[in-house]
């Protein structure tokens, strides 16, 4: 994926990766967000994730560690946080032709349902989306009978990942060691 | 007899007050319920639970201004402790302190559920989880849901915290959520409890400040709840060392 550079809005460390997409959608950002999980030790740590937004609705999804695009590019950003994540803006001019590349589109709320876990979100996003996106992907639920299923699927395909799974387990276990020295419990 | 269960989840939202009420309000049929708001940063069981005016909550007896007792309400046939909600209520409460109220009450109830806080990034929020024998993981069908659920049970076992099972919740109906549950529990050291619908009675409840339970006793979200209760096989912690249990329960040695 090239972008142009942006001028950089945000850069900080957030836990949730809802209150990102929540703020961009807030303030119509147009731009981008590129996510960097701080989980150095999961499969897909490596890498980071990068995202478009037009007046805060997400049009393309790019993972850099996996070399995918659209929502498979999203289950790999589908790790727990915390995440790094800077937001850069451009002008809706500068990111036209990048948003010709519709193998690395996805729905306008598939980010918030898969990366936020909010599908009140994902349905005000929806809302500001225009009504060509909606058609164009099928997104949504009763509206698009298309995605809940493709949703569905997402949540699956993530549980057949034994080996993700396991990473996110391990460094958990990790974690809780750590943090009980830490802590003094 | 008492066992104390945690109510947890990785994220916000999920439905954990909710949910401690609701399986409050079904396990109170067979057994002594108590139910304690252990998110003492966000509280917010009392406006579950009709209890929004309480004088006296956690905060004061975490703050030593208060005995347990001063504390505890009768409520929906469950006995309620519930949390303040101001800064600095939160501010003058001491956390360790919980330990003292989790022994206190396992005096004299059979089953206790921390209404626990939405995050493990912290002491004060991974306590109750600590304290609890077992935790019961709310989850939503969705990929950070249950990615946090994950989390939250690695640090429970890891600090010898069992799993009782795990709540679906909010389930949509386009969600084929028995594919969904059986692949989950292979990576859950408990079973599915329940798949409680997305209902739009659990929210009405919440906004008339009454559990879900008395509000819409005959709706499918209660009816699931139930099934959960149902489903949950209490253990019989011995009563006599239960005081001793909380106030000394830390993490293994092994560490
Ligand atoms: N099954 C459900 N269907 C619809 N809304 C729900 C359901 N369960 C909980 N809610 C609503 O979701 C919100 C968050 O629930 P709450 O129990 O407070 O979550 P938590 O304690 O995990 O933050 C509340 O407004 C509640 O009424
Ligand atoms: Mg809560």
């Amino acid at each position: 994926m090239k972008l142009p550079h942006g001028r950089l809005d945000k850069s900080r460390v957030v836990t949730d990766p809802r209150d990102t997409l929540a703020d961009v959608l807030d303030r119509e950002l147009t731009g981008y967000a590129v996510f960097e999980s701080q989980e150095t030790l999961l499969l897909d740590g490596e890498g980071r994730g990068v995202m478009t937004f037009t007046d805060g609705v997400p049009v393309l999804v790019y993972h850099t560690g996996t070399d995918r695009g659209g929502p498979p590019a999203l289950a790999d950003l589908a790790v727990p946080g915390p995440y790094h994540v800077s937001l850069y803006t451009l002008d809706a001019a500068d990111l036209e032709s990048a948003h010709e590349a519709a193998d690395l589109r996805v729905p306008p709320g598939m980010p918030a349902e898969r990366l936020g876990g909010d599908p009140a979100l994902a349905d005000s996003t929806r809302r500001a989306a225009p009504d060509e996106r909606l058609s164009a992907m099928g997104d949504g639920d009763a509206t698009a009978p298309d995605d809940g299923t493709a949703d569905q699927s997402a949540v699956e395909a993530f549980l057949d990942d034994a080996e993700k799974i396991e990473a996110i387990k391990q460094q958990a276990r990790s974690e809780a060691r750590e943090r009980a020295q830490e802590w003094d419990f | 007899m008492v066992e104390v269960f945690a109510v947890a989840s990785g994220k916000g939202g999920t439905g954990k007050t909710t949910s401690t009420v609701a399986l409050g309000m079904a396990l109170s049929d067979r057994y002594d319920v108590t139910v304690v708001d252990a998110d003492t940063g966000m509280a917010n069981l009392l406006f579950h639970a009709g209890l929004s005016d309480a004088e006296t909550t956690l905060h004061d007896v975490l703050a030593d201004e208060a005995p347990v007792e001063a504390a505890t309400y009768d409520r929906f046939g469950l006995t309620v402790v519930p949390c303040g909600t101001s800064l600095d209520g939160f501010r003058d409460a001491d956390p360790d302190r919980l330990r003292d109220v989790v022994a206190a009450l396992a005096e004299d109830t059979d089953i206790i559920l921390l209404d626990s806080p939405p995050a493990l990034d912290s002491r004060t929020s991974v306590l109750p989880i600590v304290l609890a024998d077992r935790i019961v993981v709310v989850l939503q069908p969705t990929i950070p849901a249950i990615s946090d659920g994950l989390k939250v049970q690695e640090y429970a076992t890891t600090y010898d915290t069992d799993v009782a099972g795990l709540l679906f919740n909010k389930v949509r109906e386009s969600e084929s959520i028995e594919q969904v549950s059986e692949k989950t529990e292979r990576y859950f050291d408990g079973p599915t409890l329940a798949a409680v619908p997305e209902s739009e009675r659990a929210r009405e409840a919440r906004r008339a400040g009454r559990p879900l339970l008395a509000h819409a006793p005959e709706c499918e979200a209660a009816t699931a709840y139930r099934a959960a209760a149902e489903s949950l096989t209490v253990r019989d912690g011995a009563a006599a060392d239960a005081a001793d249990r909380f106030q000394s329960a830390v993490i293994p040695e092994s560490l």
